[in-house]
């Protein structure tokens, strides 16, 4: 798992911090942590509905190198 | 190749036919008797295919139902004629085969007819009931020329391949394959299978794109046809060419759209619906048409009716992701600012009862202190009168005391000064006496009783002289007398 977690985890978490402070389970002393976590969760959640990392040149350039299973095509035939 | 080399031979087949009328006149004018050359009877080409052409021309009088697999339809664009490759094959293998013309006029009036009850226009490799006459011409040969076809002799058996596709997919256990994958929460990158020009392509992206909750996704078109038989060599190569590059998607959107109902059967196809049934990712499908679901559209991850459906799903997805994550929000909000009021409101509450608890010790204190007080100053009252009285009584006391001390002293200094009183009258009476004696005595030896006796006292400057010295001759001295005085003057002086 790399330091940035993927949407999903950063949904799960989220959805757990929820109904932890649903539940009464923070105290004020973690609160204040816990707040600040769910935020930064939010963030990274509202960034990934709104934005998008794929590179069209990357993926066309991929498409142009042979691949694997068509050079054992190519072999096999 | 086969196609190019067809078209070759139509041009120059072709005028041929069209001038077949022509030519058969003009060459039964110039059309003889067989000619005997060695003993031999020697036809001619034209007179034996002229024979056989009448012949078969009497013997196949009328039209004929007839079935066959239509391999290739050979539709010229050009002329609008068709040239149908007919087969009948018998387990695998070709047993029988025909060419076959079907003219322009009834390949039109055909090809409508399929449009109208298969949504299908006439196509390569199906199988067709055809109405035909067998015609044999010179230069020719031999064919069937298509009149008529029964569409719904092929219907049955496109919706017999398309129950195979569906029995054969779900023997081999992957009909529901393509289903049961794992969308992701966030289906953002969408390798788009469709044609840049379509209606659906234009309204997928408009509903993707221009979302009013600025939801991103990226996607990328896969360009290929979508209907007709072609359509299925040309999905599955795009499908190869996004497996290639699949970690760059989500999902897979088929999108057609506008096309009307026509020329799906494709989409029943064994091998294309295979290759979406186990497609690594999930393929969507948005083929557009009302009429009955293909088996590419069954077996797909999720079908929608309209390429906006399918967008409409996506968002979908999107709102499933973000309205939790904006209710959680709200909620951390709410409960944290509501926990931290309730923490406030017990601390208010600790103060109050900290107060009023100090207040009351306060209070308390404050009341004993004035008791302490008040207790204190009557105390103090009581013990001032108290003490006041008792120096009253102490001061009449001493009062009274000194006043007959006083007065037993007064008695005694008073006996004390009447004997005081004679003692001092003895005393002086006594020194009186003696007193007297002394004047006596006294008397008796003052100057004048020892003058008087004869002594004489000299004196120079008003001293006593008692020897010669200091004294000088011519010195004045005074000797008083007992009655006066005498001047002499010194003559001279001699020491004894």
């Amino acid at each position: 798992m790399s330091d940035i977690p993927t949407y999903t985890e950063s949904f799960d978490e989220l959805q757990n911090i929820v109904s932890e402070i649903e539940q009464g389970e923070i105290s004020v002393d973690e609160l204040s942590a816990k707040v600040k976590r769910a935020a930064s969760l939010i963030a990274i959640c509202k960034r990934k509905l709104t934005s998008t990392e794929e590179d069209v040149d990357r993926i066309l350039k991929e498409l142009e190198t042979p691949s694997n299973e068509n050079i054992a095509e190519q072999n096999g035939s | 190749m086969f196609v190019r080399c067809f078209f070759m031979k139509e041009s120059i087949i072709l005028p041929f036919i069209e001038n077949t009328a022509l030519t058969c006149a003009r060459l039964s004018k110039i059309l003889k008797m067989p000619e005997i050359v060695n003993d031999k009877t020697v036809f001619t080409l034209l007179e034996v295919t002229k024979s056989i052409q009448k012949t078969l021309a009497e013997r196949y009088k009328s039209a004929y139902w007839v079935k066959a697999e239509m391999n290739k339809l050979n539709y010229y664009s050009h002329s609008g004629h068709c040239y149908p490759e007919l087969v009948e094959k018998a387990n695998g293998k070709v047993i029988a085969q025909i060419k076959s013309i079907l003219w322009k006029d009834d390949f039109i009036n055909v090809n409508n007819n399929f449009l109208n009850v298969l949504k299908e226009p006439l196509k390569d490799g199906i199988k067709i009931l055809f109405l035909a006459k067998i015609s044999f011409d010179p230069a020719y040969g031999l064919s069937l020329r298509i009149i008529d076809i029964d569409p719904s002799f092929t219907l049955g058996d496109l919706e017999k391949e398309k129950q195979e596709t569906i029995k054969r997919l779900k023997s081999e256990g992957i009909f529901n394959r393509n289903k049961l994958l794992q969308i992701p929460m966030l289906p953002k990158r969408i390798a788009i299978i469709s044609v840049e020009t379509s209606k659906g392509y234009a309204d997928f992206l408009k509903v993707l794109d221009t979302n009013s909750w600025n939801y991103k996704f990226f996607h990328l078109l896969f360009p290929s046809l979508l209907q007709g038989d072609r359509a299925t060599v040309s999905i599955k190569n795009q499908l190869k060419r996004i497996k290639k590059v699949r970690e760059h998607f989500d999902v897979v959107a088929i999108i057609r759209g506008g096309g009307g109902d026509i020329g799906l059967s494709c989409y029943n196809n064994y091998e294309l619906a295979r290759e979406i049934a186990l497609f690594p990712i999930p393929v969507i499908t948005g083929i557009g048409h009302v009429t009955n679901e293909t088996v590419v559209e069954m077996i797909s991850f999720s079908n929608a009716i309209t390429p906006t459906k399918i967008a409409e799903y996506l968002l979908q997805k999107f709102h499933n992701f973000s309205v939790p994550v904006q209710k959680a929000e709200e909620k951390i909000r709410d409960k944290s600012s509501r926990l931290i009021s309730d923490e406030k409101t017990k601390f208010n509450s600790e103060i109050k009862l900290f107060r009023s608890v100090t207040e009351n010790i306060l209070i308390g204190n404050r009341n004993q202190i004035k008791e302490n007080i008040n207790s204190l100053v009557q105390q103090t009252t009581f013990r001032f009168k108290n003490e006041k009285e008792y120096l009253r009584t102490f001061r009449d006391e001493i009062k009274r005391g000194t006043l007959i001390f006083g007065t037993s002293e007064k008695l005694k200094i008073t006996r004390f000064a009447l004997i005081m009183k004679k003692d001092v009258i003895f005393q002086i009476n006594q020194a009186k006496l003696a007193l007297n004696n002394t004047e006596k005595n006294i008397e008796n030896m003052s100057p004048k009783s020892v003058l008087k006796r004869g002594y004489s006292i000299t004196m120079s400057n008003g001293k006593a002289i008692k020897n010669t010295e200091n004294l000088k001759e011519g010195d004045v001295l005074e000797t008083i007398v007992f009655e006066g005085r005498i001047f002499s003057l010194v003559k001279s002086t001699k020491n004894t």
